[in-house]
């Protein structure tokens, strides 16, 4: 890596909304990048119900999902630059927790969820590039989630058609493609913003949302 | 009369007229507003002003839907 690069990481400020089946492991993928500091936000508590995809242990059952992701992300690097807020995110709050974030990931279950992150973000805060996430559920068709370039500002990874319901459940490996999917298309942003000018080697999907 | 709108790329033609609104766009598309990101002409539209978002001839609209799951 150029040196240049390298700055751009390990100086980023990454914001990640919500610490389930995406965050936690977008979180884990960016602490290993060793992005520069990471702004960890949901106001939930790990459940049993968790542990099928979601980075968290049986003995932190109960716990707050930003406490028992700073303990995790710090065995991983003691010296990460964590920052957590336990708070329900609204279109008031998002600008205020995010506001020294270059990039956000949107890590929400819920579809109504996405949509306030995605267009508060686009709406109120400027220069921001958010990264969300829409149909991963199930299992196999890795090759269906792709990570696509809607705007300067908006990455949309997934398979875009593969909801959560009945019968259709959020697996470890297809939920990990698409964390796997966002955390990259952030390093990759990084990178081309400490490239700025010279063209990226992206085979990212550029255009349109089915 | 005929009119076009410009939808996630593809023209869409509406022969009796367009919806008069974003809100009447998704109705007709069966579209949860709840969960949709909308931008016309490259600006976004906030979900609550999709009620008094009115539609004209040759807009560029994306509609970015969610599906949950994460």
């Amino acid at each position: 890596m150029r040196s240049h690069t390298f700055y751009e990481l390990t100086n980023a400020v990454v914001g990640i909304a919500g610490l389930g089946g995406l965050g936690s492991n977008v979180a884990v993928a960016l602490t290993r990048l060793k992005v520069g500091k990471l702004v960890l936000v949901d106001f939930d508590v790990v459940e049993e119900s968790n542990l099928n995809r979601q980075n968290y242990f049986p003995d932190q059952i109960g716990q707050h999902k930003v406490d028992a992701s700073l303990k995790n992300l710090r065995r991983i690097n003691p010296e990460a630059d964590l920052e957590g807020h336990k708070v329900r995110l609204t279109p008031e709050k998002i600008p205020q927790v995010f506001k020294d974030c270059r990039i956000i990931a949107e890590c929400f279950d819920r579809a109504d969820q996405k949509q306030m992150l995605v267009e508060t973000v686009l709406s109120k805060i400027k220069d921001v590039v958010v990264v969300s996430v829409s149909g991963l559920a199930g299992y196999g068709r890795s090759n269906e989630i792709v990570t696509r370039r809607i705007s300067d500002r908006l990455i949309l990874v997934g398979d875009t058609v593969s909801g959560t319901g009945p019968g259709v459940p959020l697996t470890a490996p297809r939920v990990g493609v698409a964390a796997y999917h966002q955390a990259n298309a952030i390093a990759e942003t990084l990178i081309n913003i400490g490239n700025a000018g010279v063209s990226p080697a992206s085979d990212m999907m550029k255009g349109e949302n089915p | 009369m005929s009119a076009t709108l410009k939808i996630n790329g593809t023209e869409k033609t509406f022969d009796q007229g367009l919806p008069s609104t974003l809100t009447e766009l998704l109705a007709q598309l069966e579209i949860n507003a709840a969960t949709v990101v909308a931008e016309i002409n490259g600006d976004i539209v906030e979900r609550k002003n999709f009620a008094q978002t009115e539609l004209k001839d040759q807009m560029a609209i994306e509609l970015i839907r969610f599906d949950g799951g994460g």
